[in-house]
């Protein structure tokens, strides 16, 4: 069951909200490098499935290890996971009180305890590689959606995390937007980045994805290479699901 | 300005009634008034030794106020915080102390931090000095000390900070929980423990929502801080009070003290407005 280059283990997690069995029994893993796309119906669990890798949901049983660091129940270890986890949400959550810049910085300075300078040379740096260096001083509410994404990743990244989580980047995001989002998503999986994405973008799964997991009713239901998954479904429902999205 | 160029009949008059309907009348009386009284303070001797006498308790009024409001605001900042805790003692106990602060009329908190506590307090530190007494020898401070040497300033100043320490707890509460869950999680994510969250993100953007509210609750402690007066202490609407029941000038005294609490106030409302603006423009 332990894969020896696993970055991120999940193995049979369960989870419950109320009378919801929101995850049955979950396993699988992410090997360093690799970029796992997460699809399924809305309500599937993929979500939580995410959230919890970082400690914002808790679960009732199984185990997430994460670089060595192990989540259970117990919910023990969190800060030193989340240290190590990127997380970049559906609605971005800049700190909109906060210029970009100091949306990048705060987090080096107060958890990484970075001087000053240095955190400000890294969020430079991060701004030019998602290709906003010019909104260095604006605040969030003054950028378009997408820009916001990617200050968000950036923000993400200036914490030099070992895995990037994403929950469904672009749903939120006006369609002309989303690609200056993928694009950056797919930079990052070409450097090597370790990923692990919530998302229904098809084109993003094929160009990146190492692997694509489907989702149903908090399980998994399939998994493959994102050629056998839309090429060749051989699921029942993943057919019926990639019949809805794709018109 | 009106317009110079009336395009049919009638306009002009319509456009007058709106000016003039839209122009803040009260604003004007007041000021009308206070005019009328600033001259009777100018020309009238009773006036003038009446304002001046008030005038005598203004620091007392101020600094209570602002002791008070610092205090409370420390107090509510943490009840608030305790409020929204996960943490179950945590949690009972800020909300023990809100809802019993905020279900007791103002005044009958004074009498009862002048009356019931601070004695009861003396009275224990009696009790040790008492006991102490072998130790200490028999005329210490702790056992000699009576309720009438408590100063009634700071029994004021405890009283309202606690009293609004509990306006202000639901004040902060309100306005963390209008910052999205969000805002905390991208926090947390980052590695930010539940204090720096709530510190470099959350409540920056939650205090600046409630300072309307903030700004409200000054005024109302300035106006609270009147109740000095009924333990005696002479801030100005005990000198007014004083003034009057020996001049039986009722009428100049308590125009006099109505006149100095309104230009307070207004000037703290305008005050706080202009700090508003400016933080909203951040």
């Amino acid at each position: 069951m332990t894969q020896p280059n696993a970055i991120i283990q999940i193995q049979d997690v369960h989870k419950h909200f109320g009378n919801v069995h929101a995850l049955r029994g979950v396993s699988t893993h992410v090997n360093k490098g690799q970029v796992l796309v997460v699809i399924g119906p809305s309500g599937c669990g993929k979500s939580t499935l995410l959230r919890s890798i970082n400690g914002l949901e808790t679960i009732d049983s199984g185990r997430i290890i994460v670089d060595n660091n192990t989540i259970d129940a117990k919910h023990q270890n969190i800060n030193a996971v989340r240290a190590e986890v990127g997380m970049v949400f559906q609605q971005f959550n800049l700190f909109p009180h906060l210029t970009v810049l100091e949306n990048l910085t705060l987090a080096q300075i107060q958890v990484r305890k970075r001087a000053k300078p240095e955190s400000i040379d890294i969020a430079h740096d991060l701004l030019r590689k998602v290709r906003i260096p010019e909104k260095i001083n604006m605040y969030p509410g003054q950028l378009s959606g997408g820009q916001q994404q990617r200050v968000a990743i950036a923000r993400a990244l200036a914490m030099n995390p070992k895995v990037m989580l994403f929950d469904e980047p672009t749903s939120a995001l006006d369609p002309e937007m989303i690609n200056e989002v993928l694009d950056v998503m797919l930079d990052l999986a070409a450097e090597g980045m370790t990923m692990l994405v919530v998302s229904h973008e098809m084109g993003f799964a094929r160009n990146a994805a190492s692997r694509v997991i489907f989702m149903d009713a908090g399980a998994i239901v399939a998994e493959g290479t994102p050629q056998e998954m839309f090429d060749n479904p051989t699921n029942d429902r993943m057919k019926q699901f990639l019949s809805k999205i794709l018109h | 300005m009106a317009s110079t160029r009336p395009e049919t009949p009638g306009t002009f008059q319509v456009k007058v009634v709106d000016r003039l309907s839209g122009l803040p009348w009260w604003l004007i009386l007041l000021l009308l008034g206070g005019a009328i009284l600033a001259f009777q303070f100018a020309s009238n001797e009773t006036y003038q030794q009446i304002f001046r006498r008030i005038l005598s308790g203004i620091l007392v009024t101020l600094s209570i106020t602002a002791l008070g409001y610092s205090c409370a605001l420390v107090l509510g900042l943490l009840a608030g915080l305790g409020r929204v805790s996960k943490n179950v003692v945590l949690f009972n106990l800020s909300t023990l102390y809100v809802q019993v602060v905020r279900g007791i009329p103002m005044l009958v908190q004074i009498f009862y931090w002048g009356f019931v506590i601070f004695p009861g307090l003396i009275g224990l530190l009696n009790v040790f000095g008492d006991m102490l007494a072998p130790a200490l020898g028999a005329d210490n401070i702790l056992a000699k000390i009576k309720p009438s040497d408590i100063n009634l300033y700071w029994v004021v100043v405890i009283a309202l900070a606690f009293a609004y320490g509990g306006y202000e707890a639901e004040t902060f509460r309100a306005g963390i929980e209008s910052i999205g869950k969000g805002q905390v999680e991208a926090a947390r994510s980052l590695g930010m423990t539940y204090f720096q969250a709530m510190r470099f993100v959350v409540l920056p953007q939650a205090i600046r929502r409630v300072l309307p509210p903030l700004g409200n609750d000054l005024i109302s402690m300035l106006k609270d801080s009147s109740l000095a007066s009924v333990l005696g202490v002479r801030d100005i609407t005990q000198e007014a009070r004083l003034y009057a029941s020996t001049t039986f000038r009722y009428v100049e005294a308590y125009n006099s003290l109505a006149f100095i609490y309104l230009t307070l106030t207004l000037t703290l409302s305008l005050l706080t407005r202009w700090i508003e603006t400016r933080w909203k423009q951040l």
